[in-house]
């Protein structure tokens, strides 16, 4: 589904992606760990062109991202993102958020689009804060509204850039929980989190990145169990003793 | 000591408020086509096309660096003559409204666009990467996520910028053109109450503007709040 084949981008002298490979298959639910400043999140923005790279190759479904014909807003239009700062537009009710886009680049009609999104809140269990705005919400109730907005252009597939480092710990859980559910029900998922128990639960894989280099991607399994690089087993120690 | 005399103001009251009229006319369209060009403007500022930033560049330095009663009277020099020779208007026709809104317009956009570029600039990044990763593209992000948001934020200062532009109206009385100033002016030359009528013009200046820029000093606080 999205094939990441050695990527590498820098701003000026300053280099954040060296030789990135990887791969998230249909089905599968990749977590991206590492310390912060290892590109971890550069590394997803890329997916869905968020960010230029310099070279190597993305694809996703098969479409090149990098590839200046590609059309880059179809291609984002089915692959959900949801960001740290939950990014919902604060200028629009709940509703509104979840059908602006698929309104205006799905050319669903109001009624149609009403509907789904209705639907996802429920399912993300904010069906009655339907026309409230989102400065209303909790930053949890924020986040699962993201994670709905992006449900709501039917997706093949979804990244998460840190969707939970933004919030109080008591709503971190209302959090997971949505992307737990999401992920046993088989959707494509590349989550970029320090949230080592989600990962423990749910991974198919897990890629360790430092300084701009994928240290480790290996099984969820073997990843926790004997992490092979030295990097890796500190930044997990540190990690897991709390 | 000078004694006042107000007798003049009533009967030239009708002459006065069409004077207003055309104040209040002037400003309104100037400050529609000054918004619209000044976002056209502050979009191609932060455009990554060099050229396009270049010239908006270009566009906003010359007009903030030249005296407003300059380009006035440029534009009630130049366009008649421009519209004589390329479209063949009659020589003498009165184009001295239709000079001066263009002459405030094109001038207000200037100012407008630098105003809307910070507008546009406060929207926080993330905003247009999370409309983008909708699909969206670069012009519905900007219309749908970015602009409602930069012009909330920017109200007062555009409507400041338009009670700047209301008092600056006054300067038409260059052409003779017979705006509130210039009626108020026109009357008491007229009946030789210059000083009355001077007084009484500022006063509605006052009246009106205050006003206004205190509405706009509610609207701030009660955005601060929201």
């Amino acid at each position: 589904m999205i094939a990441i084949n050695k990527v590498s981008k820098h701003y000026g002298a300053f280099q954040v992606l060296t030789d990135c490979t990887t791969h998230v298959n249909k089905g599968e639910v990749v977590v991206v760990c590492g310390p912060s400043g290892s590109g971890k999140s550069t590394l997803i923005k890329c997916v869905n062109g968020l960010e230029p790279f310099q070279s190597g190759e993305i694809t996703v479904n098969g479409v090149s991202v990098g590839d200046p014909k590609t059309d880059l807003p179809k291609l984002r239009s089915h692959v959900g993102m949801v960001f740290q700062n939950f990014e919902l537009f604060p200028h629009m009710s709940i509703v509104e958020n979840l059908t602006v886009a698929q309104i205006k680049v799905l050319g669903r009609d109001k009624p149609e689009a009403d509907e789904k999104g209705i639907q996802l809140l429920d399912r993300v269990g904010l069906k009655v804060q339907a026309l409230k705005y989102p400065g209303q919400l909790s930053g949890g109730q924020q986040q699962r509204v993201a994670i709905a907005r992006a449900l709501a252009m039917d997706p093949i597939c979804m990244l998460f850039d840190e969707p939970t480092s933004a919030l109080d710990p008591e709503m971190i859980n209302e959090v997971l929980d949505v992307m737990t559910e999401l992920a046993q029900e088989g959707m494509t998922m590349m989550c970029v989190t320090h949230e080592m128990g989600f990962a423990k639960r749910v991974a198919s894989r897990v890629v360790f990145m430092d300084h701009g280099h994928i240290v480790e991607d290996d099984l969820k399994d073997a990843f926790f169990a004997n992490p092979r690089s030295e990097r890796a087993q500190q930044f997990l120690a540190k990690i897991l003793h709390h | 000591m000078y004694e006042f005399d107000w007798s003049s103001i009533p009967g030239a009251l009708p002459f006065l408020v069409q004077g207003m009229y055309i104040s209040l006319e002037i400003t309104a369209i100037a400050i529609v086509v000054g918004i619209v060009w000044g976002t056209l403007l502050a979009m191609m500022r932060l455009s990554s096309v060099t050229a396009l930033s270049w010239f908006a560049a270009g566009y906003v330095n010359l007009f903030r660096a030249v005296p407003l009663v300059m380009v006035l009277l440029w534009f009630f020099l130049m366009i008649p003559h421009m519209l004589e020779s390329i479209f063949g208007f009659p020589r003498g026709s009165d184009m001295r409204l239709g000079s001066a809104i263009a002459g405030f317009a094109l001038f207000e956009a200037a100012y407008y666009s630098e105003i809307i570029r910070a507008g546009i600039q406060s929207v926080s990044k993330g905003q247009m990467a999370a409309a983008n990763a909708l699909g969206m593209t670069y012009g519905q992000s900007m219309r749908l996520v970015v602009l409602p948001q930069a012009f909330r934020n920017m109200v007062p200062l555009l409507l400041t910028q338009g009670i700047i532009l209301f008092q600056d109206t006054s300067l038409v009385y260059v052409s003779a053109l017979a705006d509130f100033f210039g009626a108020a002016y026109k009357v008491g030359d007229r009946d030789g109450r210059l000083v009355e009528m001077l007084l009484f013009a500022g006063a509605v200046y006052f009246v009106l503007c205050f006003t206004v820029s205190q509405l706009v000093r509610y609207y701030q606080k009660k955005l601060k709040t929201a």
